[in-house]
């Protein structure tokens, strides 16, 4: 227990170290993934410009703004890079054999070093989020109220959580298929498109908003940005919360199935 | 006019530091180290048409350094050469098109298409008339015997065919110069062999010129007349092999057979003693105590044989570079990779 | 042997070589074509949503759901281009410059640039540009106006500025690697700056939205990339007045400067080159 946590400060400090060498870069690159956002800023502008509603799909402009901005940290959350690829191409190079004959879990291991890399990203991000949303103060009404903050932070860690099992899940596919990369490649597609990345979900009519909101993927972006701006309230609020928990429930047991079976499977071949 | 004529040439890399550390790298913020890795200082050479030359050195000498200042893939920071009349890192197309820079173990050819289609693009880019063009390629394969392989995608091909193709696509334009830069290494001893005997006879009857860089001893010794011993940038022997033993072997070493069949005890003082297994050893001995050796060993002892031979020529020659000046910085040339950001 | 290499068989043998391929790894190939056809889709999925809300973007522009399609066509029409002859090789060009492997280019009777840049072909991005043909037919149907001759002349041609626009800025910043080591958001950079050509220039009003449609129509110009040979087809339909043609007369000199600018770069790049160490 105590190597573990001995391996997990040092994950830690060789992350920090690692983000500080490409420094420049790094500060850089964040400020620049909010550059899509201005972009956004005169298009909703155009887009409310044409028309006399002051609310499209119960937003107003300023609210698509802040929604786009808080997607950006349920992102910040939820994304998981190279987690299926890293767990995919372990599997195809025998790597991941150190699992099976050393005392490590693999998926907490996995999770642990995540949780690592992302506290790591946070300390670093958090001076070029923080200017960004001080510049864009105007577009929110405020801060929710403090029990709908502690749903807001609720549903964040699930989003964490939510999108960490969810594609280590679909990195296991690779102990059944080699090319998971393509599989990847559709998950991404959908995630962008029905995660409420790229518009809030409220924007979809009728059954398709309906189906839409059937699947996980809600939970990794639209959400919790949902929740701070007071799109989801009282009932349904608790209702969100608890299939959003159950989601979490159902990809942490499905990872685990999928690592038993997939490393029966595996160990079947002599790996 | 030489072919090729280089005056005091030199290069130099600047080398970013970095420190080990989380302290060093928040320091890494706003200050940064470097140093200058000096890879060539100030060579001389001239070689005339149709010689076949070799560069020696140990790792980071800069013999590959200069080749590519002469092929002109990098620029100087000083000094002077002219290849065929031109300035290579002008880049010149009327001098790229008259040599061929080969890398061993480097590949130029599209990976994952037959060689002959690499071939065909290099004919559209040398601009080779179809039948001159077919005519080399038979010749070329036929004498390196790849003609059943062309139709292979070269990431099939073994190390040994691959570095064949590598040489054929060189030569289908016939250049004038030729540079080899290791272009045996990691292959096996058969491979070797045949591109050893593919450039001599190609060298004998195209008369090009050739500069080979190479670890090998048994191509230097197999192919070149004139070598060209490199060390910390700087050339420190320029002549015939057999020359760097006379000038450089600085030991000797005398093989002893005894009659009694019994070793002296005292062998030691005699000098440093290689090997020990009765009736025979072997010794160690600078050049200019062997006849005050030799005399005091024949004189106390009854000798059945003995020879006095030189070293081997590795050795001999590892000794040059280690008297060789030291470099100013501590790791020679190693450059490029230690590139930081930046 | 002639004085110089015949650039057109060398870029058709690139073309084939690449064919072969690309259809050697068929599995690919497909994959390729249709994540790319799908994102298109999802794209032109969210503005429908849009246009479901909204009559036109921008008030007063022009920008109606089919004129505004005919911008997404021709936004498809630059990037499926550039895709399929620039992108792999720029990309692959800041790598082999960054590592020192860019000798083999460098020992060839040709122009390096062109080598560099047209190597590879991808083809997968076919599927784009047909898409993007197809878009632009269905969205002049349903607009129902059919191109006059100047238009079937000037847009291709203001389409090729773009795609020699974009390139030039690729490049430009590809080469730049060669003093900056990691350069990965430079790449992120390039992605972000085009991001503002996606979307009609007329939606950048206001204090902010008026400089920043000024710097990147005339001093970064990826707003002319698709603009103009957009509202060639779309808005108005005929040039009416002589205002109208100050952009494209315009687009035509940025073509040329960036052209020269970018290979200004590439060449002083290629002079501080330092090949890999064996």
């Amino acid at each position: 227990m105590h190597a573990l946590a001995a391996t997990w400060w040092t994950v830690l400090r060789i992350s920090l170290e690692e983000r500080l060498v490409y420094r420049g870069d790094f500060a850089l690159s964040t400020l620049m993934r909010f550059l899509p956002i201005v972009t956004q800023i005169f298009l909703w502008a155009a887009v409310f410009s044409a028309t006399t509603k002051t609310e499209i799909a119960g937003y107003r402009y300023e609210e698509f703004v802040a929604y786009y901005l808080l997607t950006m940290i349920t992102r910040a959350f939820s994304s998981m890079p190279g987690l299926a690829s890293g767990i995919a191409r372990d599997i195809r190079d025998g790597t991941v054999k150190k699992y099976l004959i050393q005392p490590i879990d693999m998926l907490g291991f996995l999770l642990a070093y995540r949780i690592a890399h992302k506290l790591v990203y946070y300390v670093v991000a958090l001076g070029p989020f923080a200017l960004v949303f001080f510049l864009c103060r105007g577009f929110f009404d405020g801060w929710p109220a403090p029990h709908m903050m502690a749903a807001y932070v609720a549903s964040l860690v699930m989003a964490f959580l939510l999108g960490f099992f969810l594609e280590a899940t679909i990195g296991m596919i690779g102990f059944w298929f080699l090319e998971v990369s393509s599989l990847l490649f559709v998950y991404m597609l959908f995630n962008f498109f029905f995660s409420g990345h790229m518009f809030p979900i409220d924007m979809l009519p009728g059954i398709w908003g309906e189906l839409v909101r059937m699947l996980p993927l809600q939970y990794l972006a639209y959400f919790p940005s949902a929740v701070f701006l007071g799109k989801v309230t009282g009932v349904e609020l608790a209702r969100g919360l608890l299939v959003q928990l159950g989601w979490v429930v159902f990809f942490i047991v499905t990872s685990r199935l999928a690592f038993h079976f997939g490393v029966r499977r595996y160990s079947g071949y002599g790996g | 006019m030489a072919h090729i004529e280089i005056q005091n040439l030199s290069k130099s890399y600047r080398v970013y530091q970095k420190k080990e550390g989380l302290a060093a790298s928040f320091g890494g913020l706003f200050r940064r180290r470097y140093r200058t890795v000096e890879a060539v200082r100030g060579i001389d050479l001239e070689v005339e048409q149709g010689e076949f030359v070799a560069f020696l050195g140990p790792n980071g000498a800069g013999k590959t350094t200069t080749l590519k200042l002469l092929s002109g893939v990098i620029t100087p920071t000083g000094g002077t050469a002219r290849v065929l009349g031109h300035v290579p890192w002008k880049r010149e197309n009327a001098y790229r098109r008259r040599f061929a820079l080969v890398m061993g173990q480097k590949n130029q050819l599209w990976w994952d298409l037959p060689a002959a289609e690499s071939f065909r693009l290099h004919q559209h880019i040398y601009r080779i008339e179809p039948e001159r063009f077919d005519r080399t390629r038979d010749e070329l394969t036929d004498l390196l015997g790849v003609r059943h392989l062309l139709s292979q995608p070269v990431r099939e091909l073994s190390l040994g065919e691959r570095m064949k193709m590598e040489l054929i696509a060189a030569l289908l334009h016939s250049p004038d110069v030729l540079f080899l830069d290791e272009p045996t290494i990691g292959l096996d001893v058969i491979a070797q062999y045949n591109i050893q005997r593919f450039l001599r006879h190609y060298q004998q009857v195209r008369k090009i010129t050739i500069l080979l860089t190479s670890h090998y001893m048994k191509d230097v010794a197999a192919l070149c007349r004139r070598v060209v011993v490199i060390a910390s940038g700087r050339i420190i022997y320029d002549g015939s092999l057999s020359g760097i033993v006379d000038r450089f072997g600085g030991h000797k070493v005398i093989s002893l057979q005894f009659t009694s069949g019994q070793i002296p005890a005292d062998l030691a003082r005699y000098g440093e003693v290689l090997s020990e297994v009765a009736p025979r050893a072997r010794l160690r001995v600078a050049r200019n105590l062997v006849p005050e050796v030799l005399a005091g060993l024949l004189a106390r002892h009854v000798v059945e044989d003995v020879t006095v031979e030189d070293p081997p020529l590795e050795e001999v020659i590892a000794e040059m570079f280690s008297s060789a000046e030291k470099p100013t910085v501590s790791q020679l040339g190693q450059v490029p990779e230690l590139l930081e950001e930046e | 042997m002639h004085a110089h290499p015949s650039y057109f068989r060398v870029f058709l043998t690139f073309a084939r070589n690449s064919l072969v391929r690309d259809m050697t790894f068929r599995g690919n190939f497909l994959i390729d074509t249709f994540s790319s056809m799908s994102w298109v889709f999802m794209n032109l999925g969210f503005y429908v949503l849009i246009f479901h809300y909204t009559p036109m973007i921008g008030a007063g522009s022009g920008w109606g759901k089919y004129q505004f399609f005919l911008f997404l066509a021709t936004t498809l029409l630059v990037n499926s281009l550039v895709q399929m002859f620039f992108m792999i090789n720029v990309d692959e060009f800041s790598e082999l410059i960054r590592t020192g492997s860019l000798d083999f280019a460098l020992l060839k009777p040709i122009d390096t640039q062109f080598v560099i840049s047209l190597q590879r072909i991808q083809w997968s991005s076919l599927g784009n540009f047909a898409l993007g043909l197809t878009l632009i037919g269905y969205s002049l149907f349903q607009v129902g106006a059919l191109p006059g001759p100047t238009q079937v002349v000037l847009y291709p041609l203001y389409v090729a500025c773009g795609v020699a626009i974009l390139y030039s800025l690729m490049i430009g910043l590809a080469a730049t690697s060669v003093w900056l080591v990691r350069n990965q958001s430079l790449f992120d950079f390039w992605f972000y700056i085009t991001n503002f050509s996606r979307y009609p220039m007329e939606i950048y009003r206001g204090t902010f939205g008026t400089p920043l449609r000024w710097f990147f129509s005339f001093i970064i110009p990826v707003l002319v990339v698709v603009n103009v040979p957009a509202r060639l087809l779309a808005r108005p339909l005929y040039p009416e007045s002589a205002a109208d043609w100050g952009l494209p007369v315009f687009t035509l000199f940025a073509t040329l400067a960036s052209l020269l600018v970018s290979r200004w770069v590439f060449n002083r790049a290629l002079l501080s080159y330092r090949s890999a160490s064996s």
